[in-house]
């Protein structure tokens, strides 16, 4: 960890910050959420990382999905999604998400979360245990220093091609575009 | 300038404002505005004039006086600056209206004839234009019909029984000393005994407590308030009613003389202790009430009881900073409930007349003059730092807490914490929270109704930062009723017990201000969203499905409302149904046949011989 | 004196409360047996806060957050800490005004942002702020009418001679009154209800991120400063600690350890607090405003009367 490095705080304060105050979105999706409360209370205690669980995605700056997305599922993620304030980062939990996991053909779940909203990270498994939350966090720091976790990015850059994704199983989306013309 | 060419020109202009009506209606307009600033001139000439004329001399031999003092100065100025203010608002308010014309001579009217009743030098002239005052009033209370006939009548019926008390009080001081001159009869009434004054005291705290709505008979008033046009009602909250606090001043510090109604009775009951718990509990109860009203002027009509509370508290407690605290809270107050009715008003004049706090909302964008009119109204009346309404009640806590009455400090206190809640309920159900889809395209207020809420706004954080200007003629009001005077400087009072320099507030929060203004500049730019972009767990927000502003203090809601309830009104309301029942009965008499009234004069003839035979009386 | 004031005890109550929010944090954590975050944590949460690109909803929703902090700075002037206090205008009861608009300014910007959640938290705020004034005015008014003054410098000075409010007799059962009330002020728990994460989402702050909610955990950070430092100068002598500064009397080092004591003092009072808040849950509005409507404000008025009857 290079939270105690000054250097560092002094050369980029909001990276840094970013790094290590992660604001986490849980989004209850799944089986996943199950690992979720002993990750954040006293058996592995996410806080000494600085990773606590807020309420509204206005606060974070994580969100992670934790699960199986059901077509419904998608069109609260997508929202809640756009609400998050930039720099905002994704993490899909377990196998799921990837490819559809044991879903893989089912009528009315997603098998690539990828296609709708950009994803930062995976956490492979089914399900993995909490210390791989930990990991995966650990590789969301080494991103963010490398500047590759640019999910926000790309979602601003392609958003026309994310919305086309979004409406083509959704139907008509009931919210503006976030980014119009002019904001873009 | 002479005072009696002032009131020719106040009377005669009401009329003249009729008669051009008929002419047309921008004549009208042109010259109601002309008469109201015209007045407004002429008493500001008046500043630091000490004059006494006789205007009439053979009234039954006692000979009518105006005179002009500090005191009357005050109360004139604030009273032909705010019916200017609303003259001006109602050129557009009362545009579409019928008997408009008789609106604005029945306004006009009023105010002619509050300032009779501040310049008045005897009883009598003081007697009649109080009573022309009351009777325009109630013309004007229901001047919307229907449920504000109801109202005017409620009102007329206690003003009325306020006009009798003052006139008993009246002819008695007549038939003792004979004169009805206010300063002869201050002077005849010191060496006169103690119960005599205590009468006189008791009897016209029954009047002017009924005009400034004091705790028990305070019932008239919310639906006088809600059911009159808005530019009135700010008029009858702003200074009319408050003619009750001149009636006080009057009486207690220029009639009775200050030293001795503080020394009538013994500790806990003398006169004024009594008074300053009446006060308390005008402040405290209706301020409580106030939280659970949905109508918007019937919620700024209660808080109009409470505020009146903190003036009776502070004249009636008796030192120098509470009297002039007092007096300086009659004017703050005046501003404020003014500029909070001159807002709904507003409201209500591009809804459509709609004031229910339920099923409004989100206004503030589309409103942005009557927003911030709104908000520095309820500042003041909070009594948030830096608006007038904060030094006024900062002299009145200061010398309840160094007067040793925590237990009336702490009705003042806790009267505001109170008002902090019901008036934030009005804020953010008129002005905050969620746009209603059907208020999208309102039309605007026009200009003639944003002038006087630009004017007010500025007057009171110009009082609130400036306090000394009016203090300044307050404290000439309170040395000439004989209490110590106060160092008075242009940012505040200096004391030994503790100063209040309001400019140094202001510059603390100013420099706060513009730093974290300057930090909000320079961190990184927001994106403006729609109001439906919320957070409301993934979902939308549903559009006019619900109203999240509906019982806004829900749990104190259930735990309140039984005990909330005006016991007076009710009290009132089974004796006029008493008396109402009692009357009936009576008319019953009238069968209107001829057997019936034939048999009464057979019974009353057989009822006397039965007398005579029985115990030979004739 | 008071021009070194008006810059220092602004920085110190921005450091110490920050160091508060993260020392709460910290024992929290510890309490729950966890090891929990570093105690600068809510520095860093800040300074992410301010990296990121916050959203508005109009001018309105970002004039009530600047103000709601301006004006908690404003009240930092005005409250001794130590032996520095830059404002005394006013005394106690513009203080008392100035602590109402901070919360103010952040109910107003709540509102604006349209939020249901929002709108039922400043509901709730209110309430709750009515709850526990009833009491803290009692306990305020019983202050000031036993030392006859509406200063707070005065207060604490008057301590200086005559030994701690808490120590002495008649101040006794409104300092209970105060501890009481103390977890209500700074909104922990078992007051909680206003931010309840669970079930409003963080009440009025739920709209707020970006600059929005840096500011608002600088306000915070304020707030509860503000609250534990008003427990201080009142009941528990402020700088004062049984004449251990006297040799130093007239000195800079007598307001530097005046200073130190002062937040030695306010650490201790936090600790209480943060074990209550670390065992209890939550009550629901009604039942806290019941509580407190029960028994902090009836020791409080049987404090007063005592006051009022020996005066």
């Amino acid at each position: 960890m290079d939270r105690n490095q000054i250097g560092k705080w002094l050369k980029n304060p909001g990276k840094m910050a970013n790094k290590y105050s992660f604001h986490v979105v849980y989004f209850c999706t799944g089986c996943g959420i199950i690992e979720v409360p002993p990750s954040i209370t006293t058996r592995w205690d996410a806080e000494r990382f600085g990773i606590i669980p807020v309420a509204t995605p206005r606060q974070a700056n994580l969100f992670l999905i934790t699960g199986y997305v059901s077509t419904k599922t998608l069109a609260a993620i997508i929202r809640t999604y756009e609400q998050m304030p930039e720099p905002k980062y994704t993490v899909a939990f377990g196998s799921c998400p990837i490819n559809g996991g044991m879903y893989y053909d089912s009528y009315n779940t997603i098998t690539s979360l990828d296609k709708y909203i950009p994803v930062d990270g995976y956490i492979a498994g089914c399900m993995p245990r909490p210390e791989a939350i930990f990991i995966g966090v650990t590789h969301l720091w080494k991103l963010i220093d490398m500047d590759k976790a640019d999910g926000y990015k790309r979602y601003r850059e392609d958003y026309v091609h994310y919305r086309a994704n979004q409406e083509q199983i959704l139907g008509e989306l009931d919210w503006p575009p976030l980014f119009s013309k002019e904001n873009l | 300038m002479s005072l009696e060419l002032l009131l020719i020109i106040a009377f005669s202009g009401a009329f003249l404002t009729y008669l051009s009506g008929k002419i047309s209606s921008q004549l009208r307009d042109g010259v109601a505005v002309l008469i109201s600033l015209g007045l407004v001139a002429i008493v500001s000439f008046l500043y630091n004039v000490q004059t006494e004329t006789v205007f009439y001399q053979g009234f039954f031999g006692i000979s009518l006086i105006l005179r002009m003092n500090s005191l009357a100065w005050f109360f004139a100025i604030a009273i032909v600056s705010f019916t200017a203010l609303c003259i001006i608002y109602s050129l557009s308010y009362m545009k579409d209206c019928e008997r408009s014309n008789y609106y604005y001579f029945m306004m006009l009217l009023i105010n002619a004839s509050m300032l009779t009743i501040v310049l008045a030098g005897d009883l009598v002239t003081f007697f009649v234009a109080w009573e022309i005052m009351s009777w325009s009033t109630f013309l004007l209370i229901s001047y919307n019909r229907n449920g504000a006939l109801q109202a005017g009548i409620k009102y007329i019926v206690l003003s009325l029984i306020g006009s009798m008390c003052m006139l008993v009080g009246i002819l008695s001081i007549y038939t003792s000393f004979g004169t009805v001159n206010i300063a002869d009869v201050a002077n005849h009434l010191t060496p006169s005994s103690v119960g005599y004054k205590l009468f006189l005291l008791i009897i016209f705290s029954i009047t002017f407590g009924i005009k400034n709505a004091i705790m028990p008979l305070h019932t008239w008033l919310p639906d006088a308030y809600a059911e009159s046009p808005s530019p009135f009602s700010a008029v009858l909250s702003g200074m009319l009613t408050r003619m009750g606090v001149f009636g006080f001043l009057l009486i207690m510090y220029v009639i009775v003389g200050m030293k001795t109604t503080l020394h009538l009775g013994r500790g806990f009951l003398s006169f004024n202790t009594i008074l300053c718990w009446l006060g308390a509990i005008t402040i405290v109860i209706p301020t409580f009430i106030a939280m659970l009203q949905n109508d918007a002027k019937k919620l700024l009509a209660w808080h109009g009881i409470g505020q009146g509370g903190y003036m009776i508290v502070g004249i009636a407690f008796g030192t120098s900073l509470g009297a002039a605290g007092g007096i300086f809270h009659t004017l703050n107050h005046a501003t404020y409930i003014v500029l909070l009715f001159l807002s709904v008003g507003a409201i209500e004049y591009s809804t459509n007349g709609l004031r229910d706090l339920n099923s409004l909302g989100g206004l503030f964008k589309k409103m942005p003059i009557a927003f911030f009119g709104g908000l520095l109204g309820i500042s003041g009346l909070i009594g948030v730092p830096l608006t007038n309404g904060f030094v006024s009640k900062w002299l009145i806590y200061k010398t309840l807490i160094l007067g040793n009455a925590p237990f009336l400090a702490f009705a003042a206190l806790l009267g505001t914490w109170g008002t902090v809640l019901s008036v934030y309920k009005f804020l953010h159900n008129l002005f905050l929270g969620q746009l209603p889809e059907e208020h999208k395209e309102i039309k605007k207020a026009p200009l003639t109704m944003q002038i006087p809420i630009v004017i007010l706004s500025f007057t009171i954080i110009l009082f609130g930062i400036l306090p000394g200007l009016p203090l300044k003629v307050i404290n000439s009001i309170i040395v000439a009723a004989g209490f110590q005077a106060l160092d008075i400087n242009i940012w505040g009072v200096t004391s030994e017990t503790g100063t209040l320099n309001m400019l140094n507030i202001f510059a603390a929060i100013a420099v706060f201000g513009a730093i974290f203004w300057g930090i909000f500049k320079v961190a990184r730019k927001s994106t403006p969203v729609d109001q439906y972009d919320n957070y409301a767990a993934g979902a939308a927000v549903p559009k006019n499905k619900y109203h999240y502003t509906v019982e806004y203090y829900a749990p104190f809601y259930r735990m309140g409302k039984p005990f909330l309830k005006d016991i007076f009104d009710m009290f009132y309301n089974r004796i006029a149904e008493a008396i109402g029942s009692i009357c009936d009965s009576v008319r019953k008499i009238y069968t209107g046949y001829v057997g019936s009234y034939v048999m009464y004069i057979v019974l009353f003839i057989a009822s006397l011989i039965f007398v005579q035979l029985t115990w030979s009386i004739f | 004196m008071n021009i070194i004031a008006l810059f220092v005890s602004p920085l110190i109550a921005l450091i110490a409360g920050m160091f508060f929010l993260g020392l709460s944090r910290k024992i929290s954590a510890r309490i729950q047996w966890r090891y929990g975050p570093p105690i600068y944590q809510p520095v860093i949460d800040v300074i992410r806060s301010f990296s990121q690109k916050s959203i508005t909803h109009g001018k309105f929703f970002d004039f009530g957050i600047i103000l709601s902090l301006s004006s908690s700075f404003v009240l930092i002037l005005f409250l001794p800490i130590g032996k520095l206090c830059a404002l005394t205008s006013g005394g106690l009861i513009a203080f008392l005004y100035l602590m109402l608009m901070g919360p103010f300014g952040i109910a107003l910007s709540g509102a604006a942002a349209a939020n249901p959640n929002s709108s039922i938290g400043i509901s709730r705020k209110f309430l709750l702020a009515l709850a526990y004034e009833v009491p803290l005015l009692l306990v305020l008014l019983t202050v000031m009418t036993h030392y006859h003054t509406i200063s707070l410098v005065e207060i604490v000075n008057i301590q200086a001679n005559s030994g701690w409010a808490f120590g002495s007799w008649a101040l006794i059962l409104p300092g209970i009154a105060y501890l009481l009330i103390l977890p209500a002020i700074l909104g922990m728990r078992p007051f909680e209800v206003v931010g309840a994460a669970q079930e409003i989402s963080s009440g009025p702050i739920a709209e707020f991120g970006g600059k929005h909610l840096a500011f608002y955990t600088l306000q915070h950070a304020l707030h509860v400063f503000v609250g534990i430092a008003l427990f201080v100068d009142i009941f528990l002598g402020g700088w004062t600690f049984f004449g251990l500064l006297n040799p130093l009397a007239g000195t800079v080092w007598a307001v530097i350890f005046g200073i130190i004591i002062f937040l030695l003092k306010m650490t201790l009072v936090l600790f209480i607090g943060l074990f209550v808040n670390a065992v209890y849950p939550r009550f629901r509005i009604e039942q806290a405003m019941q509580y407190l409507w029960k028994w902090p404000t009836l020791i409080s008025f049987v404090g007063l009367i005592i006051v009022v009857l020996t005066k």
